[in-house]
């Protein structure tokens, strides 16, 4: 404890005698979950961010998959150990509110990642747009599809953020595409045995399906397994682009799927928490663009994530 | 000497309970015809059982659990630790044979660890299954680490997404099990026993009943079958990440529930968890097909439950006014 206190204290020194640069910084990343891919490709873009900068990356993740009281006496835990700069996920953008408020009474700075924080004072937030990922998707879908042609949607939980702006991405690029007609919108509440059985359930009624819009890629995952069972085709594109949704793309199984680039998001997130820490600009909104990954461009995403590394800052933010 | 005629009236309000039933999934699927064109179709059909038949799986073993009067909360965390553990061992092996064998058998160590805790430490099951639901969860969860493992051989496949003679292989799966199921309880003197047990331990203790042998049988099956359904998923879906037990505890749990089978114990059927797991997967096939929001799914879940359980307490209070 006392040469942690010495090493900070050093820290400081370095810092107020330059103010500038300083290596070794703390940071505390929080995400949702240890379940979903997405998350995990969040930590490691977070921890190539680090490794770049030469700062040390903790992870706080709720044993119970999106735990809001877990998440807040994880917090609690944090203020206490002080680290320089935290980048944050909220397991739910409302509930945890309080969490930022607490963060922001400790006086950490804090990076709003992923999903945007209803309050609370932040250095910064990183994120792609559900809805415009939503929509750039289903334009891809609807254009691969002829422009017409009858589509159906999966989706996420209802009332969860990233489904309802997902889907209201899909509505949108349905009004742009007055010959291409939606079936049905059904949840399936991001679980690929929901999607599998939503799927069967519709093509009972539907004798034509040609497109199926899912928002994320285990549910389009889950609706291409029945309708191989079924021996029938359709076009059909999730959202994440995940390693799993990447080899159905390239085998030609899957359309495409929306890029969420969780890695891009921790590396960004990460890199802005170290950089306003050593007093070097940061911008107040980072959007990723949205990024629609097909047979053409999946190359990049054909590597694990923990063999990918983040963008230098100057690229990052020419995009 | 109240045992037997317990267990007399047991049988005779069962057969009424289960006349219940037969006459909610007639009128169920008599609305649904009328109300779609596509639901009583060849297809559909075939459709609808295939759904049930993970859930019957699995619902078929917690339903000998809760014959005993206890409760295997771990079944779905076990089915998705068994299908984490089966796709890592099919996808590093290749062999279907040690994949199933890998699923099976890890299901049915859990279950055998659940009967342990709940004889040899005696743990409450509630409480026993309920730790060893979060000892699975946070073990998947290392395990996996965020990842999926997909991508599994032919032959394996089958068994999930297999036809023979133009019927899903779930399907024979299913009504095999309900038959060894329903042999097993309505047949054997292990079957009565279990009942037994349920309805009164004391009694069943002292008329020579090896209980905690029984009981650690139950929970192994329960585990078990967890590993079969977990082979079932992961042939269906060709993928396994850490979380797909987590969405199905609750139906399990509500298919013996709609089925009669009564938590205090010694109440309940196979047959009766085969209809529960059939009601439970016609509620989702409606709404898909009449274009309601499934959203509503949970609920209508919840109200047949407390409905089907309301008739079962009413017609035994008036078997038993009647005698």
């Amino acid at each position: 404890m006392k040469s942690y206190l010495l090493v900070s204290a050093a820290v400081l020194a370095t810092l107020g005698a330059s103010g500038a640069r300083a290596d070794g910084e703390k940071i505390a990343v929080f995400t949702k979950n240890n379940t979903n891919p997405f998350f995990q490709t969040v930590r490691l873009g977070a921890d190539s961010a680090a490794k770049q900068m030469n700062a040390t990356v903790t992870h706080f993740v709720p044993t119970k998959p999106d735990s809001i009281p877990e998440q807040m006496s994880q917090i609690e835990d944090v203020i206490v150990k002080k680290p320089e700069s935290i980048v944050f996920v909220p397991v739910d953008y409302k509930a945890m509110v309080p969490g930022v408020e607490k963060m922001n009474k400790g006086g950490i700075p804090v990076v709003n990642i992923v999903d945007r924080s209803q309050g609370g004072k932040f250095v910064a937030f990183v994120g792609a747009d559900d809805y415009t990922l939503g929509l750039a998707t289903a334009r891809y879908l609807f254009k691969a599809m002829g422009a017409k042609g009858n589509v159906v949607i999966i989706e996420g939980v209802r009332g969860s953020l990233t489904s309802s702006d997902r889907v209201r991405g899909f509505q949108q690029a349905l009004k742009e595409f007055s010959n291409v007609k939606l079936l049905a919108s059904q949840p399936g509440n991001y679980q690929r045995l929901q999607a599998l059985q939503v799927m069967e359930n519709l093509m009972q009624s539907f004798p034509r399906i040609d497109g199926v819009l899912a928002a994320n890629d285990a549910m389009a995952l889950g609706a291409l397994e029945a309708l191989d069972a079924a021996k029938r085709k359709a076009l059909a594109t999730g959202i994440n682009g995940t390693k799993e949704a990447i080899d159905a793309i390239k085998e030609g199984r899957m359309l495409a799927s929306g890029d969420y680039s969780g890695f891009l998001q921790g590396c960004i997130g990460t890199m802005i928490a170290i950089r306003n820490l050593r007093k070097q600009s940061t911008p107040a909104e980072f959007l990723l663009p949205a990024v629609v990954v097909d047979k053409s461009n999946y190359r990049p995403y054909d590597i694990a994530a923990e063999s990918r590394s983040c963008p230098k800052w100057d690229d990052a933010v020419k995009g | 000497m109240t045992e037997p005629i317990a267990i007399r009236h047991g049988f005779s309000a069962g057969a009424l309970a289960l006349g219940y039933r037969l006459l909610v999934v007639v009128a169920m699927c008599a609305a649904l015809a009328l109300a779609s064109d596509a639901f009583l179709t060849e297809s559909n059909v075939i459709n609808v059982l295939r759904q049930a038949s993970l859930l019957f799986l699995i619902a078929s073993g917690l339903t000998l659990v809760i014959l005993t009067a206890g409760l295997d909360l771990s079944v779905a965390a076990n089915l998705g630790m068994s299908a984490c553990l089966a796709a890592s061992v099919l996808k590093s092996t290749g062999s279907p044979l040690l994949g199933m064998l890998a699923g099976i058998g890890s299901g049915l160590a859990i279950g055998l660890a659940n009967g342990l805790l709940v004889t040899a430490l005696r743990i409450p099951p509630f409480i026993a299954t309920y730790g060893m639901l979060w000892v699975l969860h946070g073990l998947s969860y290392y395990y996996m680490a965020g990842g999926t493992i997909y991508g599994f051989p032919p032959g394996f496949r089958e068994i999930g997404s297999g036809y023979l003679f133009g019927v899903p292989v779930p399907i024979y799966l299913m009504f095999l099990f309900f038959v060894i199921g329903w042999l097993f309880t309505a047949r054997t003197t292990y079957g009565q026993e279990i009942y037994a047990i349920g309805a009164n331990p004391a009694a069943a203790r002292l008329s020579g009943i090896p209980v905690k042998r029984r009981l650690v049988l139950v929970y192994a099956v329960s585990g078990g079958m967890a590993g079969l359904a977990a082979l079932v998923y992961l042939a269906r879906l060709n993928s396994a990440e850490a979380d797909i037990g987590e969405s199905l505890l609750l139906p399990a749990i509500a298919a013996c529930l709609i089925g009669g089978a009564s938590l205090f114990g010694g109440v309940g059927t196979i047959s009766g968890t085969l209809i529960g797991a059939l009601i439970l997967t016609l509620v989702l096939n409606g709404m898909n097909l009449l274009q309601v929001n499934a959203n509503w799914q949970p609920f209508v879940t919840g109200v047949i439950v407390l409905i089907g359980v309301w008739v079962d307490m009413v017609t035994r209070k008036r078997a038993e006014d009647k005698s």
